[in-house]
């Protein structure tokens, strides 16, 4: 879909708030301080179940290497606002279907059960939400708002304890059918929920940096458990389309629900990092953080926060050294740019099955 | 009284004042640390290392 005017230019010009961009900028080498004394530490305690388990070069010797095509589901908002299920189930779709860990539920509920789920933030507590948390209490969501807030997933925003209960059971039904490759980052929460749902467990160390520097993190988890690393482009649903291309060898990944954006009709208070930036910014300047972007292709406006203009400026440098070719069928958002072809959900199935 | 003050000799150490913005920077990377991302994500790198032969593997299964 060619976009009305050359991508780069009308991007850049769109993006605004200079507060919010420069805290982008900043953010590769943040979040490195941020998760790699909670990634090793739970490397360590995986250990054991590393040593025993499979790596993800095991996914390469099962039938997920046939064909050409590969399909990520992430938990976007847009995948709530279009038909987005029924379509991919009335497709067809004979390619490789790789959700995240928070599209799993959403996957499961409208019967759709991925081939591989990918997970990978140490946080402690909020991962293990999408599995269904055996130890959820009131107590844990009156400290925690998050999941009654997030714009991700609307059945999570309900009636907490009786939606995770029914997850529980969800989880554990399909969990025996379900390979997931789990980061040794992943914490003792998330590793415990995979391994009582029967899921079949790939592991992999995130890469935390560049590899080629003396004594660098990644080759120190590298030589502690001697799993490969990968370069996960900051995020889970980014993670899915590295296995896609450079694990899985696809040579044609669509995309759903990478919004890196929100709808304008989305408040500040529903959006992912909304209490840490009021906490760091104050009330009065959210809209110097907070940055609006247009879609040329959907002649909309989005807007954006700091980790999610870093994920869409990571995955748009990465795409570009792919060698797959990247469709976005998100149809929302802020990921376009070079390396990524904007097209519908409809046309890219279409195109696989021909 | 103006000219002693001016100081008149030249510390073995250089003297750095103290850095009243230390505490705000400190405070500023805790709270930045919080907006940061799930995972690292390395420039201009490869997607894999260490992908070669002493990684773990497994047998083809049949799923």
């Amino acid at each position: 879909m060619t976009p009305p005017e050359p991508l780069q230019s009308q991007g850049d010009q769109a993006l605004k708030g200079a507060l919010g961009r420069r805290i982008a900028s900043a953010l590769e080498g943040i979040t490195r301080e941020k998760v790699t004394e909670a990634g090793f530490a739970n490397a360590m305690a995986n250990g054991p179940l590393i040593a025993n388990g499979a790596g993800i070069l095991g996914l390469q010797n099962t039938l997920l290497m046939d064909g050409e095509d590969a399909l990520v589901i992430a938990a976007g908002p847009s995948v709530h606002r279009s038909d987005t299920a029924r379509i991919i189930k009335e497709s067809g779709f004979k390619g490789v279907i790789i959700a995240t860990e928070s599209a799993m539920a959403w996957c499961l509920r409208h019967g759709i059960l991925p081939h591989l789920v990918v997970t990978l933030d140490p946080h402690p507590e909020r991962i293990v939400r999408w599995f269904g948390d055996p130890t959820l209490t009131d107590e844990a969501l009156a400290q925690d708002d998050y999941f009654a807030r997030q714009d991700m997933d609307p059945k999570f925003r309900e009636d907490q304890l009786r939606f995770n209960r029914e997850l529980l059971g969800l989880i554990n039904k399909f969990g025996p059918d379900i390979r997931i490759a789990v980061a040794s980052s992943a914490s003792p929460a998330v590793v415990g929920r995979v391994r009582e749902s029967g899921m079949a467990v790939y592991w992999w160390n995130p890469m935390y940096d560049d590899y080629d520097i003396e004594d660098s993190l990644t080759g120190r988890i590298h030589a502690l458990n001697g799993l490969p690393c990968v370069n996960a482009g900051g995020n889970v649903g980014s993670a899915c389309w590295v296995f896609a291309h450079a694990v899985l060898r696809k040579r044609r990944v669509g995309l759903v629900g990478m919004d890196f954006g929100y709808y304008a009709d989305t408040t500040y208070h529903q959006t992912q990092y909304y209490k840490e930036i009021l906490e760091l910014v104050g009330p009065d300047r959210l809209d110097e953080v907070f940055m609006r972007i247009l879609n040329p292709y959907l002649g909309r406006e989005f807007y954006t926060d700091p980790a999610y203009l870093w994920y869409r400026d990571a995955f748009v440098e990465m795409a570009q050294q792919a060698e797959c070719k990247t469709f976005n069928c998100t149809g929302g958002g802020i990921l376009f740019g070079p390396g990524i072809e904007w097209t519908t959900l409809p046309e890219f199935l279409s195109s696989c099955n021909t | 009284m103006s000219d002693i003050l001016k100081g008149n000799f030249t510390p073995k150490k250089p003297v750095e004042a103290h850095k009243e913005e230390d505490l705000n920077a400190q405070f500023e990377r805790e709270a930045l640390k919080r907006l940061g991302g799930s995972i690292a994500f390395v420039s201009k790198k490869k997607f894999l290392f260490g992908a070669g032969h002493n990684d773990k593997d497994t047998k083809r299964d049949a799923s």
